[in-house]
């Protein structure tokens, strides 16, 4: 049983080192401007298609086999330009759903409350590019979670 | 500067001359002079905290020709219906606010629907608000929103409803309803939209496609200067209109593009008042001898923009989203024996105005940097709500 716990550590902080080099070596080289580039494509797209999804663009639910709305409602008719959204004030204690709560909270909240829809998995790929939507319109606001 | 800043101050330089005000006659009453102290800083919050606050703005309207008679009127907008089978929410309230109307005691001498009735200006849409509208018996006048307009031109919006402007003189006071919509540019007939993709860029509130789509245009201007030609100047006007007729924030057509030359027209005379839907919130402005006061919608509140609301704004609590009934309404108005005209927003939940800046839809909005939407600018993804 030693033996295996032993084993076991020694594997972890492999691992770990192999990821701590890996990270590392990531970093070393300087970025040229192709892979920043790509960076932000890979970034953009994800706000883009936050963005259908945000105004309601059936097409692009279909494709991410999610409903966020059942009431004909998307999020942008009481959020126009992302406003009242205030991405950046999270975590904090959210009224509507009683309890401390992420962003990813809210925005499920909206789906299934004011939407009926059909809430979707906090990691899925339309959550992150609702997010990255969201975070992307408020960009320039200033850092403080917790604020009501 | 930017664009907008420069157009305000320009504003600001043609309108706002020394001196100049909403009408001669124009008084501040108790409860307008408590609002603007709130402006003036801690004082203000202090007095603001000792007296309760009514929701309601009053204003006197001139005295020439004699007091009017007293009469109410009632101002229904932006219900923003669907067909029953998608969503039965907008119904219940347009319903809720028409019977209210309909119950007013003294009654209303008419009620003015502000536009914006449908959703998606889909027939079935208009032919609902329509049947929900005949339980109101007075009076009914009718302008037309975006909403109503871009699925076919407004051929089904004019076939119930009418004329999209008019005029008429009731009880001392010239009506004007104007048409703030079908003067859009055409964005659609390059880009071989169907109806119903031309239909969901205007229903779009902070889209791009469909451009500043809000104004009175060339002819309805002449139609209005000669429409008022033959009232006396301080006599009061009142004038309805979808969009509010100044520049409060252009990207989501909180304005008509033409405000400048409304303007000019509307110079000579000493009593007009604006009231004006699309905006979804309580509004109070001023601009040289024109005053505009925005309604609210029975379907949904917006936020206020995060530029451009009017210093002379109350603004209304934040809505509370779980609530469907919290920041919305409509409006009893009242022009009384003394030519004072009171208009009573019906907000059904909450108290209108906010009491504490955290409580205030304005308030709220000043930490928040905002971004216009891209997905609509590339022809790839053209074409949200086929």
């Amino acid at each position: 049983m030693k033996t295996i716990r032993i084993g076991l550590i020694a594997a972890g902080v492999l691992v770990g080192s192999l990821l701590i080099v890996s990270s590392a070596r990531a970093h070393k080289d300087k970025h040229t401007p192709q892979q920043l580039k790509a960076f932000e494509e890979v970034f953009m797209e994800q706000v883009r298609i936050g963005d259908l999804l945000f105004h309601g663009d059936d097409a692009t639910a279909k494709k991410l086999n999610v409903q966020l709305s059942r009431t004909g409602m998307a999020c942008a008719m009481c959020h126009p330009f992302g406003s009242d959204n205030h991405p950046h004030e999270f975590p904090k204690f959210q009224e509507q759903i009683g309890q401390f709560a992420t962003l990813r909270d809210m925005i499920n909240w909206c789906i299934e409350k004011p939407n009926e829809g059909v809430k979707i998995d906090s990691d899925s790929p339309a959550m992150k590019a609702l997010e990255a939507y969201i975070y992307w319109s408020n960009r320039g606001s200033k850092l403080d979670p917790g604020r009501h | 500067m930017d664009e907008i800043q420069r157009e305000r101050s320009e504003l600001q330089k043609t309108l706002q001359g020394k001196g100049e005000r909403p009408g001669g006659s124009l008084q501040i009453t108790r409860r307008t002079f408590l609002h603007k102290s709130v402006m003036t800083g801690a004082a203000g919050v202090a007095t603001y905290g000792w007296f309760p606050l009514i929701g309601t703005l009053d204003f006197l309207v001139g005295q020439a020709g004699g007091p009017a008679t007293a009469f109410k009127f009632a101002w229904i907008s932006d219900n923003h219906l669907y067909p029953k089978e998608v969503n039965t929410r907008f119904v219940d309230k347009a319903v809720r606010a028409v019977k209210e109307v309909q119950a007013m005691k003294p009654a209303a001498d008419f009620l003015i629907h502000g536009g914006d009735l449908a959703q998606l200006g889909d027939p079935v849409e208009l032919d609902l608000g329509n049947e929900i509208l005949k339980e109101v018996k007075i009076r009914k006048v009718f302008i037309p929103g975006e909403h109503d307009w871009y699925l076919d031109l407004g051929q089904k919006w004019t076939s119930l409803f009418g004329q999209p402007n008019w005029t008429f003189d009731h009880k001392g006071v010239r009506f004007v309803g104007l048409d703030t919509v079908s003067r859009g540019p055409d964005y659609w007939t390059a880009k071989k939209m169907s109806p119903k993709e031309r239909m969901g860029h205007m229903a779009t509130l902070d889209g791009s496609v469909a451009g500043s789509w809000a104004g009175v245009g060339r002819d309805q201007l002449q139609w209005l200067n000669q429409t008022l030609s033959s009232w006396p100047k301080d006599k009061p006007i009142v004038i309805f209109s979808h969009n509010p007729l100044y520049e409060y924030y252009p990207p989501w057509n909180f304005w008509v593009r033409d405000w400048r030359e409304v303007h000019e027209v509307l110079r000579p005379y000493s009593n007009v008042t604006n009231i004006h839907g699309h905006t979804h919130q309580v509004l109070y402005n001023e601009i040289g001898k024109l005053r505009s006061i925005g309604m609210l919608a029975t379907s949904w509140p917006w936020p206020y923009a995060p530029e451009g609301v009017p210093a002379l704004t109350k603004c209304m609590v934040r809505a509370d989203p779980g609530d469907f009934f919290d920041g919305v309404g409509y409006s009893r108005l009242t022009m009384n024996a003394a030519s004072k005209i009171e208009n009573e927003y019906v907000m059904w939940r909450k108290d209108t105005f906010a009491e504490a800046a955290v409580d205030s839809g304005c308030g709220d909005n000043v930490n928040q940097v905002l971004h216009p939407r891209i997905a609509d600018q590339e022809w790839t993804y053209y074409g949200a709500y086929k």
